[in-house]
């Protein structure tokens, strides 16, 4: 409802100005986080992700494909993002909107950047490969589904077993080791507000924050970007968001 | 079914009464029809429609929408300014509007506003009256069952939070919760989300009391 | 029994099944009740290898307003699999008919007990998510779904509980698996109000006797107390060891 933005708006930029936050955290500091690695048994990988009362799960299944014409020996790898309707009144029954579409596509762009997953191991035969499908559930909304995301997209890649082959098919249940997994990325998601910067928004903070800026890093290397809503980011800020998205990614990897 | 509800359930009333017990949907709890709120009678015998505590021959339900009645002190935010007056919502399905001519005040969209329930029509239509526009604070949403612990008995437990943590906190029969001033409203908020929690609990004001005096010590 | 009778494994050695249960042998059930944030009212169900989580939003304002009713709530129910939920191939995303047809019997179910008439103009959406499944899912689901009704305080006259039962190698055994399903003559789930020992939900295939069906419903039965003493506990837990924090208590996880 657009008039709680405005409250919200007043109350935090009030709060941010002096440094606080409403639930009394750091302005870099994040939720509580848990990930809970395999909690399924049919897809062949998953995690449940936790990040304060945001809750995501992500499900890997995989299927035998035909390529791209254009890379006929690699194998596919395809995101998805459901924001279901039980996990917020805000979230609506439907087609993709153009949030889960951003929210699906900004994971995928991380994995994919850093090689996480090698294509070119997921070819069988001559016009038949190995199709990876990364589903993302989003469960519970209280804010920062793209970092919850990605952890759970990361921990269930890091849980996922190969399947058998045979005569060009998968063997359900049968598997031949894990989902060789070459980085792991994380996330970590910004809010701004007037001139004040902070990680991990939660949703009273969102309806209220100018935008929002996600940075997707591996051990080395940022491996993608993503900037939402209508605010601007000074190259200031940017550098110090970059500093402290490398720093607190080294914790997150921890998790995983 | 039950169409009189009890005004302001007495939800401590089952501190004295050991005899209480929780109680599910299509629970029997009496043999016989009783006509009392939150139950249904069905073949001669009167059977609990809610998950709630009942004692006393009372049931209290334990979750569930809030229930407007007129003269309900509710904490509403201002989502409309119309010619005639504002759209408030006061956390129900039904649409709320303050008349301008209830009120001298002039409010804006995302004021939040205390006020009462003058009327509620046959379609269930609500209008406010009585209104006042609140100081700047945050909102805490509560299930509305849960108001009157939050309230406690003769206020007690409202003036114990107001005191130990600084903040004007005004709790509407809706369940808007709103903490506003110069206190610690972080720390009321936890406590607020604790009473709710345990609000069907015994000994609920000592251990609230004992809570706010270590996060004070703090 | 029109099934391939070669790949047709025995259903049913010495009265044990494949699982080793009796024929009036219910699978492992867990009934965890308000594991979500945001929806007025949830649950989530373990049985068997199914996993299923509900929850509830309402009485809200009904949207779109035609579809309004002047003398009562508007129930609405969405059940969903998850594209990864299942043992075989990766799953299409989007209402399958299936799905809609369970949506439908489930939503009719659950208008016998709601007492709608107290919340004109308004509606009541349930939404089940299937996030693993082996037969019986919608079963697990209005279990579930009742539980999370009962969770956001909607009034009703009774829980609904539901057991499927069917008939495996010329037997009528309770709570078919996914194998029992597959390869069994008949499947029937049910759903009852045990206050009037009634059907509210009701779906038969193959094959049954008049004598199997009556025989059948009353193991249903019998089996459905069981279910529900489990659903009230469940509840009873929120008050009796309450807790803040909301979580999908996913077990057999690699917690960090």
């Amino acid at each position: 409802m657009e008039t709680i933005n405005e409250i919200k708006r007043d109350i935090l930029s009030s709060l941010l100005s002096q440094g606080k936050r409403a639930d009394g955290r750091g302005m870099f500091d994040y939720r509580q986080i848990a990930v809970h690695s395999a909690p399924l048994q049919n897809a062949e990988g998953s995690a449940l992700a936790t990040i304060g009362k945001t809750q995501v799960m992500a499900g890997i299944k995989f299927d035998v494909a035909a390529p791209f014409p254009d890379r006929p020996t690699e194998g596919v790898l395809s995101t998805s993002a459901d924001l279901l309707p039980l996990a917020s009144h805000l979230f609506e029954t439907g087609p993709p909107g153009d949030d889960s579409i951003e929210l699906a596509r900004v994971v995928d762009r991380g994995i994919r950047s850093a090689n996480v997953v090698d294509l070119n191991s997921f070819f069988i035969e001559d016009e038949k490969v190995l199709a990876l499908y990364l589903d993302i559930y989003v469960l519970d909304h209280d804010g920062n589904l793209i970092d919850a995301s990605t952890l759970a997209a990361m921990a269930a890649l890091l849980s996922a077993r190969m399947p058998k082959i045979e005569e060009g098919k998968i063997v359900r249940g049968e598997f031949t080791g894990k989902l060789p997994v070459k980085d792991k990325v994380v996330s970590c998601t910004f809010g701004k507000l007037g001139s004040r910067l902070f990680l991990d928004p939660s949703l009273d903070e969102e309806k209220g924050m100018d935008c929002r800026l996600t940075l997707s890093t591996t051990d080395s290397h940022l491996c993608a970007g993503q900037k939402g809503g209508w605010g601007a980011i000074s190259e200031r800020d940017l550098m110090e968001m970059v500093d402290i998205s490398l720093q607190k990614g080294k914790e997150l990897r921890r998790l995983l | 079914m039950t169409e009189e509800k009890a005004h302001s359930p007495t939800h401590h009333s089952h501190s004295h009464q050991p005899e209480s017990r929780i109680v599910m949907p299509g629970e029997l709890l009496f043999d016989r029809p009783e006509r009392i709120s939150y139950a249904f009678i069905d073949g001669g015998k009167t059977y609990s429609t809610v998950v709630g505590l009942f004692s006393e021959g009372k049931l209290v339900p334990l979750e569930g929408p809030y229930e407007p009645l007129v003269d309900d002190l509710v904490v509403g935010l201002v989502t409309e300014v119309k010619f005639a007056g504002y759209s408030v919502d006061i956390n129900t399905a039904y649409p709320a509007f303050l008349s301008s001519r209830e009120t001298r005040e002039r409010f804006e969209m995302g004021d939040t506003i205390f006020a009462r329930i003058t009327m509620i029509d046959e379609v269930r239509s609500i209008e406010l009256g009585e209104a006042r526009k609140l100081p700047a604070g945050r909102l805490v949403k509560v299930s509305s069952v849960k108001v009157p612990r939050i309230i406690g008995k003769k206020n007690s437990m409202l003036e114990m939070l107001s005191k130990q943590t600084g903040c004007e906190i005004y709790v509407g029969r809706n369940g808007y919760v709103w903490i506003a001033g110069k206190g610690n409203a972080s720390l009321a908020e936890k406590a607020i989300r604790m009473i709710e929690v345990q609000a069907h609990t015994r000994g609920l004001t000592d251990r609230v009391a004992a809570f706010l005096k270590e996060e004070h010590g703090r | 029994m029109s099934q391939a009778e070669s790949n047709k494994p025995k259903l049913l050695v010495d009265g044990k099944r494949i699982d080793g249960r009796a024929t009036d042998e219910l699978r492992p059930i867990r009934i965890v009740a308000r594991v979500l944030n945001d929806a007025d009212g949830s649950a989530y169900v373990e049985w068997g290898k199914n996993k299923v989580l509900a929850g509830v939003y309402g009485p809200s304002e009904c949207i779109p307003r035609h579809d309004q009713s002047l003398y009562r709530s508007v129930v609405r129910c969405r059940y969903n699999m998850a594209p990864f939920s299942g043992a075989e191939e990766h799953g299409r995303s989007g209402p399958s008919r299936r799905s809609r047809e369970l949506s439908k019997v489930i939503k009719e179910a659950f208008e016998n007990v709601i007492i709608s008439e107290n919340f004109p103009r308004t509606q009541i959406e349930i939404f089940v998510e299937v996030l693993q499944s082996d037969g019986g899912t919608r079963c697990a689901a209005i279990t579930a779904a009742s539980v999370a009704l009962a969770d956001a305080g909607i009034p009703m006259k009774d829980l609904i509980t539901a057991v499927a039962v069917g008939k495996i190698d010329g037997q009528m055994a309770i709570d078919l698996g996914k194998e029992e399903d597959n390869f069994g003559e008949s499947d029937m789930p049910l759903a009852f109000s045990l206050r009037t020992g009634e059907l509210l939900l009701f779906q038969m295939d193959g094959l049954l006797t008049r004598e199997e069906l009556q025989k059948g419903i009353a193991m249903a039965k019998a089996a459905a107390q069981k279910v529900h003493k489990l659903q009230v506990e469940a509840i009873r837990k929120v008050y009796e060891e309450p807790r803040e924090e909301r979580f999908l208590p996913v077990k057999g996880a690699l917690e960090k």
